[in-house]
């Protein structure tokens, strides 16, 4: 049964890459700007699980909103110092604005690994199972109880973020500023607000997929780097600023490495997705689901 | 055409003639700094000016927000290290190789992402750095991977490599000065203000986009092969994300988009690094923390600031109508 077992693996991590992705894309859409800081939004979620469970003996369910609430406050405060003059009279920053956008947030990340490496070392530490069943066996499927709980409350998260975003009265302002900045702030929307609940949001996101994957990729200071990537191939594929584009391109980019590192090339299999996204940059900057940019 | 009295080429003047003194000053100082490790230390700080200028040529002077300075710099020195390892060939002919090798790589890179720009270009160029780097560390049977490949030295001493590197940095400060003000420069810098405006008068975007890139590349190229057999071993490191974040952290500290920046960003950040390296390691936590200050408050770096206390104006990123969202 070797495909269908490469097919749930491939589910499951995708899950996993859907989390960080969501929350890239929503900066995208917002802000017009990849956040090149965000595998460390990821990394430091992984340690705040891990820490606060080894450290203070704490239980990993309630490591979880721990790791969640460092990761929404983290966000929170990257918008309010860096990002918040993307938009405040930014019409003076003409041609460098995307250029401080990449400057800035890829100094973050160095900063942020750098500082988590003089901190609290460049050892890993392994994250503690939310259970302790290490085998399930689902019919003629096994699979490792933590993996599978860990994706159930991914899945569950990325409804509930889904939902928020779709028809709560933040997410619908969210939607809003992303479709047209300029008309949100007209019809009285607070579009800095708005900014400032995405980031965090993102933040909060990249942090529990830290956090559920610290058992299973034991957090480094450098370990937010890998799943960053795969989060800006996912936000290609899935179209930059799409929420069902990114999840479903998550789940797709999943399969595709799961499979294609037994059938094409074990070695090589972290360059797969890096390819697409060049293609797909290319070729078909909307992505698979985005709609074309339009500009006036 | 005669362009010797516009005010932008008044200032370039002022930059090189201050590039020609930074130089200078970097060549009498083995008079002074007789120990042979900050002599490597400052060796190592041009290879980074190299690559910090040539970054500038795409970033600063193209508007071509490129993610891979230090991937081409590691191609220039495993094309030189894989051709001295398998063919034994000497230091010349290895390193006119370097400067092929990554320049026609250039060439195609460019050519392909033409039409990317700000966060496309960034994530296109990113995913082309992390591609190499994988590639060259995962061919352990070609370049044996992360053990890194021994190269052949080209001097005894380390003071012929000392002046070795003033000497092409002169080179390329010169050549750079002299395209700069050239036709061609007043193209690029067309291209990085307005594409669409530029093309509409009748500037070659293509042609020009793609010779930045490939020569940014070559320059870079240049700079790893002269590393390589300056270390006498290549590995993929030189192509970390992080090194083409210590180089975009020199530009932005120096002043991206002048002739002076890049080089007294790399000298400066550089050496000061070997200093935060005996205090424990906290150079890159220094820079990335400096960088977020000076794009965030001073844009027109330390070169502006400098001009600034001779009230020069600074030179400013020219200002256009925000695209329409």
């Amino acid at each position: 049964m070797l495909t269908l077992d490469l097919l749930i693996n491939g589910l499951i991590i995708g899950v996993f890459y859907a989390l960080m992705a969501i929350g890239l894309s929503l900066i995208f859409g917002i802000l017009k700007v990849v956040n090149f800081a965000h595998g460390e939004f990821y990394m430091v979620g992984a340690y705040a699980y891990t820490l606060s469970a080894l450290a203070l003996g704490i239980s990993p369910w309630v490591s979880l909103p721990f790791a969640l609430l460092v990761g929404l406050l983290l966000g929170l405060v990257v918008e309010r110092l860096l990002m918040r003059p993307l938009y405040s009279g930014y019409t003076s920053w003409g041609v460098m604005r995307d250029e401080y956008a990449v400057i800035v947030t890829f100094a973050l990340s160095i900063f942020l690994i750098n500082i988590v490496d003089k901190v609290v070392g460049p050892y890993a530490y392994k994250g503690p199972a939310l259970i302790g069943i290490s085998r399930i066996t689902i019919g003629p499927l096994a699979i490792s109880g933590h993996r599978l709980i860990a994706a159930m409350v991914a899945v569950t998260v990325i409804i509930v973020v889904a939902f928020i975003i779709r028809y709560s009265f933040w997410g619908r302002q969210i939607q809003a500023v992303s479709q047209n900045r300029l008309g949100a702030s007209l019809a009285g929307i607070d579009t800095a607000k708005a900014s400032a609940i995405v980031f965090s949001l993102a933040g909060g996101l990249a942090a529990v997929s830290g956090a559920l994957l610290a058992n299973i990729f034991n957090p480094t200071p450098d370990v937010g780097v890998f799943p960053a990537i795969k989060s800006y191939v996912i936000v290609v594929l899935g179209g930059m600023g799409s929420v069902p584009g990114s999840i479903i391109a998550s789940l797709i980019l999943g399969v595709f490495e799961s499979f294609g590192g037994v059938y094409i090339s074990y070695q090589y299999r972290d360059t797969f997705g890096l390819f697409i996204l060049i293609l797909f940059l290319l070729f078909r900057p909307q992505g698979l689901f985005g709609e074309k940019a339009r500009e006036v | 055409m005669k362009t010797g009295g516009h005010p932008s080429n008044r200032r370039l003047r002022i930059e090189f003639l201050v590039s020609l003194a930074i130089l200078l000053a970097v060549a009498v100082l083995p008079a002074i700094v007789k120990n042979a490790y900050w002599q490597g230390v400052i060796v190592v700080s041009m290879y980074f000016a190299m690559l910090a200028i040539a970054w500038n040529i795409l970033a600063g002077y193209t508007g071509q927000f490129s993610l891979a300075p230090a991937t081409f710099g590691m191609i220039g020195a495993y094309s030189t290290g894989l051709l001295a390892y398998y063919y034994n060939t000497g230091f010349a002919i290895g390193i006119s190789a370097a400067i092929i090798v990554s320049g026609l790589i250039g060439l195609v890179l460019g050519r392909i992402v033409l039409r990317l720009r700000g966060p496309y270009l960034a994530l296109t160029t990113l995913s082309f750095a992390e591609i190499m780097r994988l590639v060259i560390s995962n061919s352990i049977d070609f370049t044996r991977g992360d053990l890194g490949l021994n190269v052949p030295g080209i001097f005894q001493d380390r003071l012929p490599y000392y002046y070795m590197m003033v000497l092409v940095l002169l080179i390329v400060q010169v050549g750079l000065f002299y395209l700069l003000r050239s036709r061609a420069g007043l193209y690029l810098r067309a291209i990085r203000d307005d594409e669409i405006a530029a093309a509409s008068r009748g500037v070659r975007i293509v042609y020009w986009k793609t010779f930045a890139f490939t020569l940014s590349a070559a320059i870079c190229g240049l700079a790893g092969a002269l590393y390589g057999h300056f270390a006498q071993f290549v590995s993929p490191e030189l192509g970390l994300l992080q090194q083409t974040g210590v180089v975009i952290s020199m530009v932005v500290i120096g002043g991206l988009g002048t002739m002076v920046g890049p080089l007294i960003g790399a000298l400066l950040v550089y050496v000061a690094s070997e200093f935060l390296r005996d205090v424990g390691n906290y150079q890159l936590v220094v820079f990335a923390l400096l960088v977020i200050i000076f794009a965030r408050f001073f844009r027109a770096g330390l070169w502006g600031i400098l001009l600034a206390l001779f009230g020069i104006r600074a030179p400013r990123p020219v200002a256009v109508a925000p695209a329409a969202e």
